[in-house]
């Protein structure tokens, strides 16, 4: 009997000439993606981990025995009843945003699967399915428990499924990311830009945190998440070597592509779970600090590695650092009955805490969190219209995140005309994008067209309503109802 | 006829629709935008509106002004 070393390499380069049918017809372009190798360009492709089948079942099968028995310690409702308020709400946003992603994740790793040009690629890609399944169904189970207590964890499972233009925003993306990109596209763009460059570090630093604030259960989680992209992000790095010695300006511009798009939607989910729903005494370090030391500085040694370019727009990148999720979440915090998890309003430590972090940049955002305080001490109390937007908000034709590039100074957006149609972008780099591939995202409504069409209610209650998909009980509010201590400090409160 | 514009007030994070009738004044449509984020900044009684970089002249109409749909306006409050 051959023993594992003598059988696994033939197990996993199953490859051969094909002789009744043509090769172009087992892998067409369309759909393996370009440039079309022949198998001899690939057949080096290589992985650091090579698993087994059986391996990885007994692996796995630890693993979820791992997360089984902390659920059963430490995931009952009263556990997480015992956390911060604010650390409960990042958790309903990175509930929502992760596990039908997950799942969108399971069909680009089985496109590769089938696809991709190698046969330890596509065992490593079958891997990598299993294993976004396991993604999908953990967070599930862990938050569904949740929803008979707190009706906002439902979005959990409900998200994607929605209008609302969180979803629409993350739909975007990940549709492109996951469902519609060939193995080598989803290969650099998800295993190695996405999982690589930003999630599989994000889980280390977001158990980090977790540990801290007390919350085991998503501590688990993002653990046993982390081990499973840790390997299949691999799957990236030989990809990317094979087209950037057949087609390097490919590579350099898909590199350049998902690093803008992802950088995007993460800055907004973890921007906004660091800098202002961690309780301030549970803050390591920034989302900027978290992001300098654990992605940038990792990533731009990959990109030299290879040979490639930093992104063209990194200037633009480094300055949307300092301050692009401030601005999303002071706008998103004035529309947070648009979302489906409450928001914290930052009082004097915090926004001190945020100035030492951010000194280049928060004099320019703080002006508005003064305005918000104000309108609260003049409200009081539960009163959250009079601190909350009404007017129809802008959309980014591209990403379709809400226009809050740049700074209060200077909003980045800009409009160009195409194909007879007028469109707007939040950032440079995103109208790039629109424009090398414009037949792929130019029918594509926002929220802004689908009002103008008549396909959504331009009057906010309603649009909140009847196509968000929220209630009144659900929506998002502030986390204290206005009510923080720091309120009572006004001198005007206390005269009267 | 209802034209939609993309506002954009300094001091202010987001962009806001400002939906405006072409017979109204360019100085209504700035007033409109600084109502609208009055949430995040406190209006001012006077602010300039610009267009690709040129000051727009308050009493104008949006038609004068040549604005049409969906096209992009900067209201700059002004202090006194």
């Amino acid at each position: 009997m051959l023993k594992r070393d003598q059988w696994l390499p033939l197990a996993r380069k199953l490859d051969w000439d094909y002789s009744y049918v043509d090769v172009h017809d087992v892998f067409p372009d369309v759909v393996s993606g370009t440039p079309w190798l022949p198998h001899s360009d690939w057949k080096d492709w290589d992985e650091p981990y090579k698993t087994t089948y059986a391996e990885y079942v007994t692996n796995q099968h630890a693993k979820d025995a791992s997360v089984e028995a902390v659920r059963e310690a430490v995931g009952k409702i009263e556990d997480f009843q015992k956390l911060d308020p604010a650390w409960l709400n990042g958790l309903k946003l990175h509930a929502a945003t992760l596990p039908l992603a997950e799942f969108a994740a399971v069909i680009g790793n089985l496109r590769a699967a089938r696809f991709g040009r190698d046969s330890a690629w596509r065992t490593m890609a079958t891997f990598g399915a299993l294993d976004e399944l396991r993604h999908t169904q953990i967070p599930l189970l862990l938050m569904h428990d949740l929803v008979r207590w707190d009706e906002q964890f439902d979005w959990t499972h409900k998200f994607y499924h929605t209008n609302n233009w969180v979803a629409i925003a993350g739909r975007h993306m990940i549709d492109e990311l996951l469902l519609g990109s060939d193995p080598i596209e989803f290969a650099i763009a998800t295993n190695f830009v996405f999982e690589t460059g930003f999630t599989n570090l994000q889980f280390i630093g977001l158990a980090s945190i977790a540990h801290s604030v007390g919350d085991k259960m998503f501590e688990k989680m993002v653990q046993s998440i982390q081990t499973d992209e840790a390997r299949h992000a691999q799957i990236g790095l030989p990809v990317l070597r094979t087209l950037i010695k057949h087609d390097p300006e490919r590579a350099q511009q898909l590199v350049d592509k998902w690093f803008w798009r992802t950088w995007l939607f993460f800055a907004v989910v973890t921007g906004f779970s660091m800098d202002y729903l961690t309780p301030l005494e549970h803050r390591k370090q920034s989302f900027k600090e978290f992001m300098e030391e654990w992605v940038l500085d990792q990533f731009s040694k990959t990109l030299a590695q290879f040979g490639l370019r930093k992104p063209w727009y990194w200037d633009q990148f480094l300055s949307a650092l300092e301050i692009y999720h401030h601005m999303v979440y002071a706008s998103a915090y004035t529309y947070r009955a648009t979302v489906w998890f409450n928001m914290a309003l930052p009082g004097p430590a915090e926004r001190a805490w945020l100035k030492e972090k951010y000194p280049a940049t928060w004099h320019l955002v703080d002006p508005v969190w003064e305005r918000l305080t104000e309108r609260w001490k003049e409200s009081g109390p539960g009163v959250e219209w009079y601190s909350h937007g009404a007017t129809p908000v802008t959309f980014c034709d591209l990403c379709q995140i809400v226009l809050c590039g740049g700074s209060p100074l200077h909003n980045t957006a800009r409009t160009l005309e195409h194909g007879g149609r007028k469109y707007i972008f939040c950032s440079e780099p995103c109208a790039w994008i629109f424009l090398r591939e414009p037949e792929r995202y130019a029918n594509h409504k926002g929220v802004v067209q689908r009002i103008l069409a008549g396909e959504a209610p331009a009057n906010l209650l309603e649009l909140l309503r009847t196509y968000f998909g929220l209630t009144q009980d659900m929506w998002g509010k502030d986390i204290a109802g206005g009510a923080y201590p720091f309120m009572k400090e006004s001198p005007a409160l206390q005269e009267t | 006829m209802l034209v939609p514009l993309y506002g954009f007030l300094e001091g202010d994070t987001i962009g806001l629709v400002v939906l405006i009738h072409d017979h109204e004044t360019v100085g209504e449509a700035g007033k409109r935008l600084q109502q609208a984020a009055s949430v995040r900044v406190a209006p001012t009684a006077r602010a300039g509106v610009f267009h690709n970089g040129k000051r727009l002249d308050a009493d104008w109409t949006i038609g004068r002004a040549g604005l049409t749909a969906l096209e992009r306006i900067d209201v700059v409050p002004e202090v006194d």
